[in-house]
């Protein structure tokens, strides 16, 4: 218990001076803050008269207080390209990225853990060389590559599902199978080889001498001593799934908050980077800090 | 011996170290055989392989793609190999330091280097093109922490356990200094799990380059990037398929060729390594 407690502040201690990095230089990036919003003719003077309406002049530290200040009230600031409120868009965005990250982890698990099964217990046969074979292709394959295979396939060709955008249940189809492949294909590596690793163990021996029947050992005994890293494994996806959300959200024009960063950066309107990259940066921090207890308390060895 | 005759039957690190070799002759070479990368004609765009003297098309420019992608080679080659070398080198350093001394200098290092580790490599390379803009810098960056913080972490990890083990023992009682045990003793047996993840860090990095630069935030035109020349084509896949077919396959040799290597050092060196590294390896 003292040990969860201490590792919340440092957590929350590293947060705040991670924050307080991006948002620094975020920042100073440069006299390029200007160029969202006007045009390359716009004088040294304009632009300087610019960053002081926003505040850019004030000291890094006073300029921080006040943004979260603003961040904890709702006022978000708005977009420099479309001038839009940020705090109305937030949670549209939110709510996608939510929904596309959800199931992209519902699928990663309903699909891998089973398969790595399948393998471990048909291991040196065909079935388990075609399972481990897909798996790693599936993690050599990147996942923008497989986007564009798949908008190929069932969007262009086939014309099945749509190529991107948010419209319902089958505009989430190709996102989340594309956002999956690599928790997918990893999954099943762990669960493959925890399961062998238990296999081999000293209590299997034990329940066959005492005449259980193989598919309960496997299903009861063997699965549950394997899900401690498959649970691990859980905590961490969460942090993948953000990254490569990124890239997934803006090939297929996922509404998302991966797709408004990325397009913020690639036009530098900073209000939007400020407030995504702080948003993501909190969101993988408290991620990896449940996953962390999660994994203490799931644990009785490490439970204190 | 013994070593070299096992490896030579993991048909893992064959097979791999067999495509990695001929990525890196590509990637070395390619560039002085195939030409100029950036030479358009606009008359000349969208051939298919084994046209008007283009080995693998053109793309919409009328640029060689076969040029372009052994140029897209070197920079990933680049980005992915020397830049997680030089992580190695100093996560190694950090987490033999940190493992062997302890106390309050571990504890604030195992602090921020799990922090850091909580971060994806895609995420810290966006937050790091948000900070100083796009190119290839901030992908360079990102790669080197994050896989920096990723060896560090397993090096120290290894080194807590090894320190109680009794030739580590015996040599501190035998008055040798603490640099020598780091050396002599410590590092040697940290070597093996530092290779086996080594070459999974590459494979990340291979992808987060090409990701980046496919979203438009990494090598920025008219150098060529796998990752931006798989985007440019994307437009065209009915019309010609072969500007974003030809570096999405490289791509995928290119992490396939890795990984199965590090699966093969995995089998080779010590099996019992297999969950610690997908543990530590699921990046």
């Amino acid at each position: 218990m003292k040990s969860i407690i201490s590792r919340v502040v440092s957590t929350l201690l590293l947060l705040l001076a991670s924050s307080l990095a991006v948002f620094a230089a975020i920042r100073f990036s440069g006299g390029d803050v200007t160029a969202a919003r006007m045009p390359a003719s716009a004088s040294a003077e304009d632009r300087e008269l610019f960053r002081r309406q926003i505040g850019l002049d004030k000291p890094i530290l006073e300029q921080y207080v006040t943004y979260m200040g603003n961040f904890v009230t709702g006022d978000l600031g708005n977009s420099l390209t479309s001038n839009a409120k940020i705090s109305t868009l937030a949670g549209e965005k939110i709510r996608n990225s939510l929904i596309l990250g959800g199931s992209s982890i519902l699928i990663v698990f309903i699909v891998g853990v089973p398969l790595g099964m399948i393998a471990a217990l048909k291991r040196n046969t065909w079935i388990d060389t075609g399972v481990t074979s897909f798996s790693v292709a599936g993690m050599a394959i990147p996942n923008f590559w497989l986007a564009l295979l798949t908008i190929y396939l069932f969007a262009s060709t086939l014309h099945w599902l749509p190529s991107g955008g948010q419209g319902g249940f089958k505009s989430l189809i190709l996102p989340a199978l594309v956002l999956s492949a690599e928790g997918i294909a990893l999954t099943v590596r762990m669960t493959r080889s925890a399961m062998l690793e238990n296999i081999g163990q000293d209590f299997v021996r034990t329940l066959r001498a005492a005449g259980l029947s193989e598919r309960r050992i496997y299903f009861k005994h063997v699965l549950r001593n394997s899900l401690l890293p498959i649970i691990s494994l859980a905590g961490l996806r969460v942090g993948q799934v953000v990254g490569y959300a990124l890239v997934v959200e803006t090939i297929f024009g996922w509404p998302g908050v991966g797709q408004i960063l990325v397009n913020g950066v690639l036009r530098r309107d900073y209000p939007i980077i400020q407030f995504f990259s702080l948003l993501l940066v909190i969101a993988v921090t408290l991620g990896n800090l449940f996953a962390s207890i999660g994994y203490t308390l799931a644990n009785p060895r490490l439970r204190k | 011996m013994n070593l070299l005759h096992r490896a030579r039957r993991n048909k893992q690190l064959v097979s791999g170290s067999v495509l990695a070799t001929i990525i890196v002759v590509l990637g070395v070479f390619g560039p002085f055989l195939l030409g100029d990368y950036s030479h358009q004609d606009l008359l000349l765009g969208h051939l298919p392989p084994k046209t008007s003297g283009y080995l693998l098309g053109s793309d919409a420019l009328g640029r060689d793609i076969a040029a372009r992608a052994v140029v897209g080679i070197r920079i990933s080659l680049f980005v992915a190999i020397s830049v997680t070398a030089i992580a190695v080198i100093i996560g190694t350093a950090i987490g033999l330091t940190a493992g062997y001394v302890r106390g309050a200098i571990d504890n604030l290092i195992t602090l921020i280097v799990d922090f850091i580790w909580g971060f994806p490599l895609i995420l810290v390379a966006v937050l790091a093109a948000a900070s100083i803009g796009s190119g290839l810098l901030p992908v360079i960056l990102a790669v080197g922490l994050v896989n920096t913080v990723a060896i560090a972490r397993v090096v120290r990890g290894e080194v807590l356990g090894l320190t109680e083990k009794e030739f580590i023992v015996a040599a501190k009682a035998g008055g040798y200094s603490t640099v020598r045990i780091l050396l002599k003793h410590l590092l040697p047996n940290v070597m093996p799990v530092v290779l086996v993840l080594s070459s999974y860090y590459v494979a990340v990095a291979i992808i987060a380059e090409a990701s980046l630069s496919f979203v438009g935030l990494g090598a920025q035109p008219p150098l060529p990037s796998l990752g931006q020349m798989v985007s440019d084509g994307r437009s065209f896949l009915i019309m010609n398929h072969w500007e974003s077919t030809v570096p999405g396959v490289v791509i995928f040799i290119m992490v396939l060729s890795v990984s199965l290597i590090g699966d093969g050092l995995r089998d080779l060196l010590d099996p019992r390594l297999r969950t610690a590294v997908e543990r530590a390896s699921s990046k």
